[in-house]
């Protein structure tokens, strides 16, 4: 069967020499092709930069998105960037597409970081000493403690844990 | 280099009038996974979920996909049904597997006016894309 409708989504991040993010988020459907482009500080991930441009038919409340994206410069990525981005970008006069891929591209931010933590815990091959490390990362991350099934109550990785 | 790259997939198929189903998969540095739903198309319904986790971080996350009925019955036109399949299916199960169902849903609205489009142009291949487009509530 043909397909009526494609959406292709690339997201990626590259740290530059000077040490600051860039963030490239691209979509592309039958209807809408979108890009915005960040530039993020570390060490309080402010975005220093935001750029955004829509093509095809983009809907048109968010036909002014180059102008629109301007208002996430200053904002850090953190705790509350939802509620910040609602606020600048959400609502009936808002772009709800330029919402997610700033929400979608901090997410990204995350993961870059998270990743090493990642690929280190793989290199352990001792079950037992990865559960350790597993619970050592829970204890240090409370925000991931029943964030998903296996960090929920009943899980045999939060045995004995008390969090 | 690129450090962290994330691409989502997700395609339409019209099944029948009533009916749609759409593929998603993710694919990242990290996790990679898939899901596939067949959605009713005049309410948003969420009829039949299918889920397959490919790469994830710990061996509890497979279980996730036991979580996936919940998805059933859902519809992705009420108010704040993306916070629904983040709480029911991201936090219960996997946020991961959630990103792509709140992905395949927001393109419910997208493949039906494109669908559309295509059979307008069919009718009338002079037709006004940009007019036929800006005439649909979006």
């Amino acid at each position: 069967m043909t397909l009526q409708f494609l959406r292709n989504k690339v997201i990626e991040v590259e740290p530059r020499p000077d040490g600051d993010l860039s963030v490239s988020w691209r979509l592309t459907d039958d209807l809408l092709k979108a890009e915005i482009q960040l530039i993020v500080q570390p060490p309080e991930l402010e975005i220093i930069e935001a750029e955004a441009r829509l093509e095809r038919y983009p809907p048109l409340s968010c036909r002014d998105a180059s102008n629109l994206i301007k208002k996430v410069e200053g904002v850090s990525i953190g705790s509350g960037l939802r509620k910040i981005l609602a606020g600048l970008l959400g609502g009936t006069v808002g772009c709800s597409i330029l919402m997610d891929a700033v929400l979608e591209s901090s997410n990204a931010v995350i993961l870059h970081f998270t990743r090493p933590g990642i690929e280190a815990g793989e290199t352990v091959a001792d079950p037992d000493k990865k559960l350790a490390a597993l619970r050592e990362r829970l204890k240090t991350n409370p925000r991931l403690v029943r964030s998903c099934i296996a960090f929920q109550d009943e899980s045999p990785i939060m045995a004995g844990l008390n969090l | 280099m690129v450090t962290f790259q994330r691409t989502q997939v997700v395609g339409a198929e019209f099944l029948d009038e009533h009916t749609i189903r759409f593929n998603g998969i993710q694919e990242d540095h990290i996790y990679g996974m898939e899901i596939s739903m067949k959605v009713r198309i005049d309410d948003g319904t969420i009829l039949q979920i299918q889920g397959h986790m490919k790469r994830y971080t710990n061996f509890v996350c497979p279980q996730a996909i036991s979580v996936l009925p919940k998805a059933v019955g859902l519809s992705l036109r009420e108010a704040e049904w993306d916070k629904q399949v983040m709480r029911e299916i991201g936090r219960k199960g996997c946020e991961h597997l959630a990103e792509i169902i709140i992905e395949c849903g927001r393109c419910l609205d997208s493949a039906i006016l494109s669908r559309d489009l295509a059979r307008a142009l069919k009718e009338n291949p002079d037709l006004r894309q940009e007019e036929f487009l800006n005439s649909r509530k979006r």
